[in-house]
């Protein structure tokens, strides 16, 4: 009784557990499928390059309007977009590899946003911007993040088909529908937004933790599309609360602790889990 | 109708054939056929409207919604894709107006077409190359399409699917359906098919099957 009252406490004795933690799930809920998709379609690491995107157009967002949740939010949305659309389109025109164009981008990128957070001083702490704290979870921040996540949810909802054949079979998607690349953009445009509202309360770089790692974990966990996302969406729940009860009892950085949790979520997935986890015997040769 | 008008298709720079002048009757049943490189596959998607061609037109005569069917070649398949069988066949009731019942019973139909009974749940990654061809072939009977091109039908298909295969092509054919079989099997697309369009470097030769393509006193490999 008293073990499980340390879980449920502080969200009941302090406002601000209470929005980071329905922030932080309903965040976990809406990355779960775009985590699912973006494996399935080989882009896993367009996250990490679009968080670290993000960062300078953020900065620029603060430098110019201060602390605030719209210049914060347009400004890396606007970055974020530029810099995978930047990365898509050398990789396009040039034929250079996806990958090696992405792997470009994030270091322009971090240190684009480290120098403009230099010259703007020092009033934003720079670790508060990569790393997140639930602290910074206020109102406006957690109406944002419920609008978003319900966005995207629904319009997940609505392209699940056309994003699904898409990313199966694109050859086949085109000759029956146009909805191919309106899909493609929608489902990219909801990536970056995702990250952009999550990074004030995980961290730019953070958040890609809790939109991949349940992802990944989930692979070993079942073979159907929908049962994917519904267990990436409750491994990424349980690790915002368990993550935020972390930081919350050991004076952690929330950012961190909650994708901790989740990439102890990942290796537990990696050794106890069902499909083509390590303990299965026997082991099968085929890998994802 | 198919036409193509002084067509050229490949990678920009690099037209593979000479320019390519093509009538296709409605209701004909054409096989592509060359070696490999030749541009076969391209061919086939540029007339599908998946490639778009170096110069020249193309023009397929055939209703805007659910007017034409592609088979695409089963590598370019995700085959850790996470859907089952099932799924992957009933996609090919995009934009049919059918109600959940018809959908289910047509659907049971057309795997048991493609002896593909019992296998319905089955995961991507747990089916046979032949199996997961006769899938996508199946894909294709549901869409129901007045033009079907089919890049390499009888890839991965033993002799009993190659003969079911042909099977369902002749029936789709007595439909009035128009058909393109892109094939390396000689012996085949000349037992089958009425025309055929030779693709060479030097240029692409259409006539009857029967007299372009000798008869193939072994299986023999274009």
């Amino acid at each position: 009784m008293h073990f499980a009252a340390h879980l449920w406490m502080p969200f009941f004795d302090f406002v601000f557990m209470r929005r980071a933690l329905i922030g932080g799930l309903v965040l976990a809920c809406s990355t779960a499928p775009l985590g699912v998709f973006l494996i399935l379609r080989r882009m896993s690491l367009i996250g990490d390059a679009v968080a670290h995107g993000i960062l300078p157009g953020a900065a620029l967002g603060f430098w110019f309007a201060g602390l605030s949740l719209p210049a914060l939010t347009i400004g890396g949305l606007g970055a974020g977009l530029s810099m995978a659309g930047l990365s898509a389109w050398i990789t396009r025109r040039t034929g250079l590899r996806e990958d090696a164009s992405l792997a470009a981008i994030y270091p322009i990128s971090l240190a684009a946003g480290v120098l403009i957070l230099g010259l703007a001083g020092k009033r934003l702490d720079l670790l508060h911007l990569l790393f997140g704290s639930a602290l910074a979870v206020d109102e406006t921040t957690l109406t944002g993040m419920l609008w978003v996540s319900g966005f995207s949810l629904i319009a997940m909802a609505l392209i699940y088909k056309p994003l699904l054949l898409d990313t199966l079979d694109p050859l086949f998607l085109q000759t029956v529908s146009r909805l191919g690349p309106i899909a493609h953009g929608l489902f990219l445009t909801l990536v970056v937004l995702n990250l952009v509202i999550g990074f004030q309360a995980i961290g730019a770089l953070m958040v890609v933790g809790l939109m991949m790692l349940p992802a990944i974990a989930s692979r070993f966990w079942s073979r159907r599309l929908p049962v994917l996302i519904a267990v990436s969406a409750v491994l990424g729940c349980l690790s915002v609360w368990f993550g935020l009860l972390l930081s919350f009892y050991y004076s952690l950085p929330s950012g961190p602790a909650i994708v901790l949790v989740a990439g102890g979520g990942y290796l537990l997935s990696v050794i106890f889990g069902p499909v083509h986890g390590l303990l299965r015997r026997p082991p099968l040769l085929t890998s994802q | 109708m198919i036409t193509c008008n002084a067509l050229r298709w490949g990678a920009p720079g690099q037209p593979l054939t000479p320019a390519l002048d093509l009538t296709l009757e409605k209701g004909s049943l054409t096989g592509i056929i060359g070696a490999n490189g030749t541009g076969k596959s391209s061919l086939l998607k540029v007339i599908a409207g998946l490639q778009k061609p170096l110069a020249g037109k193309v023009s397929v005569e055939v209703p805007r919604r659910r007017g034409l069917s592609f088979l695409p070649q089963q590598q370019h398949l995700d085959r850790q894709f996470p859907i089952s069988l099932q799924e992957l066949v009933a996609a090919g009731f995009w934009g049919t107006q059918l109600t959940p019942p018809q959908r289910n019973e047509r659907l049971q139909a057309v795997l048991e077409d493609w002896c593909l009974s019992g296998l319905e749940h089955r995961p991507l990654m747990a089916l046979s190359g032949g199996e997961l061809q006769r899938a996508l072939l199946a894909r294709m009977s549901l869409a129901e399409a007045p033009v079907l091109l089919l890049d390499e039908p009888h890839a991965a298909l033993d002799e009993d699917g190659q003969a079911l295969c042909w099977k369902h092509i002749h029936a789709w054919h007595d439909q009035g359906r128009t058909i393109i079989v892109v094939c390396h099997d000689l012996a085949s697309v000349r037992h089958h098919t009425q025309h055929v369009v030779q693709i060479k470097s030097t240029g692409c030769v259409f006539g009857p099957s029967k007299e372009l393509i000798r008869p193939q006193p072994h299986m023999q490999v274009a």
